[in-house]
């Protein structure tokens, strides 16, 4: 009777758990189902979007692949000058350089738009604000801009542009520093782009110039943008 | 002789229960490949390519990640027994910080904007119930104000070349596609940045709409790094 109860009990536990097992393996077939639901995602689409998908994710493994290259010959070349102090610090420089371009602390220069927009002086129509910039730069980033200024104010990771209310006479504030109309917004980059970006019906500039705004856009082949003018200074991230 | 019973109730029930789940998923799961597949068979070869560029692509950005780490071993290694070369080090990586080049971490809040729950139809402008491009990009503008150091949605590092952009039903930050909600992470003071939800800001208006606001302030805050590449075409250093 006792040996029965055992068998019975181990027949069980064993049958038990062969169901678990059985219910965990589905579990995680289930798992790897919805893990790969991103490849679904894609079985999902439709020609047009898969074209631009494909362009899209060339274009970012195109970029992907010089940025290794460089990095690698960076490393290289590190590794070759190790002996020498001045090679090295040419190195250094370089590289310095490159990250103060990227921070918008060095006067830049190459092809690009400038837009000169100025107020009508008709009382009744709103000002340009702040939010009118913002979208503007948004824009000329969108068209692949490389360096922006409004007012020689430069834009820079983060840059802000909000309107002051003042009792008399609301301002525009870039960077922490105020600003006069006519607004001057300078952009480097594809003429073509970034123009584009810009006109259009109902685009951002368009708006603008149904208000009754003067809005020009000139085509500039050497375009000198200036440095952003404080110490860009971090306090809390690490 | 009771217990047992019991025991055995509730673990044929439990089976049971989980079964009906796998089932119920296994369902799904089929249902809705067949549907896929069906309309999309002919694509299959487009389908493969992108597949084929994802994969490519991802391996690339991890070497790349290697190569980034390895070259700033060698930087440190190259530059640590002069001090000048150092200093210069030092804000290669400070800057690497800045621009979202490096992963960071410190104080600040967590802002997370979400599609109104109320009934569409009830409304006066259904547009106004969810949350747009611009709002995004006003409510960034507005985290900058206030001092932010350094800024993701939903994951997506804010760089210096960022841009916010419509796309339907989502938005595109960095050319990736995101959709609400979106969790909103800046670094900074959480004092400073919290005086978001002020009267008259944007989040006030925001509420007003009824669009789901939530601020959050919090101590640890990690913001990932820019998954793409800063590159310049146009633009050149001037000596």
């Amino acid at each position: 009777m006792k040996t029965n109860l055992k068998r019975g009990k181990v027949t069980m536990a064993i049958a038990i758990s062969i169901a678990c097992f059985a219910l965990v393996l589905v579990m995680f077939m289930q798992f790897k189902i919805v893990n790969q639901t991103d490849i679904t995602a894609i079985e999902n689409m439709r020609e047009a979007e898969l074209r631009t998908e494909l362009a899209n994710w060339k274009a970012k493994y195109e970029e992907t692949e010089t940025k290794y290259q460089e990095t690698s010959e960076k490393i290289e070349e590190y590794q070759q000058t190790k002996q020498s102090n001045e090679e090295t610090e040419k190195l250094v420089d370089t590289e310095l350089d490159q990250v103060n371009m990227t921070l918008g602390k060095t006067d830049v220069e190459g092809e690009g738009i400038e837009i000169i927009l100025r107020e009508t002086e008709d009382e009744d129509i709103s000002k340009i604000k702040a939010g009118n910039l913002l979208v503007i730069v948004n824009a000329l980033k969108s068209a692949g801009a490389e360096a922006i200024s409004i007012n020689e104010e430069r834009i820079i990771n983060m840059s802000d542009v909000v309107t002051i209310n003042n009792t008399f006479n609301d301002f525009i504030k870039v960077n922490g520093q105020r600003i006069l109309a006519p607004y001057v917004i300078q952009a480097i980059g594809n003429q073509t782009y970034l123009e584009s970006a810009l006109l259009g019906n109902g685009g951002c500039v368009d708006e603008l110039k149904k208000l009754g705004h003067d809005v020009s856009i000139n085509k500039i082949n050497r375009l000198k943008i200036m440095k952003y003018k404080d110490e860009i200074k971090t306090k809390y991230m690490e | 002789m009771k217990n047992k019973k019991m025991i055995s109730i509730v673990l044929g029930a439990m089976c049971f229960a989980l079964t009906l789940g796998i089932c119920v998923q296994i369902k799904t799961v089929k249902g809705s490949n067949s549907i896929a597949g069906e309309s999309n068979r002919e694509n299959n070869e487009l389908r493969a390519e992108v597949l084929k560029y994802k994969e490519k692509y991802d391996n690339q950005y991890k070497e790349l990640e290697k190569a980034e780490k390895q070259l700033e071993k060698e930087r440190q290694n190259s530059t640590q027994n002069n001090s000048d070369l150092e200093k210069k080090e030092e804000a290669i990586t400070q800057g690497n910080k800045i621009i979202g080049m490096t992963e960071v971490t410190g104080p600040g809040v967590i802002v997370t904007l979400s599609d109104s729950k109320r009934d569409a139809s009830t409304a006066l402008n259904a547009s106004d119930l969810i949350v747009h491009d611009l709002d995004v990009l006003s409510v960034i503008n507005e985290l900058k104000n206030a001092g932010a150091e350094a800024i993701s949605i939903n994951d997506q590092r804010i760089v210096p070349t960022t841009s916010i952009s419509c796309g339907g039903n989502i938005i595109n930050i960095n050319g990736e596609k995101v959709g609400a909600p979106f969790v909103i992470k800046a670094i900074g003071l959480p004092e400073q940045l919290a005086a978001l939800s002020r009267q008259g800001g944007y989040l006030e208006i925001l509420k007003e709409a009824s669009v789901g606001v939530e601020l959050k302030k919090s101590n640890n805050i990690t913001i990932p790094k820019y998954t793409g590449v800063i590159n310049y075409k146009y633009a050149q250093n001037v000596k």
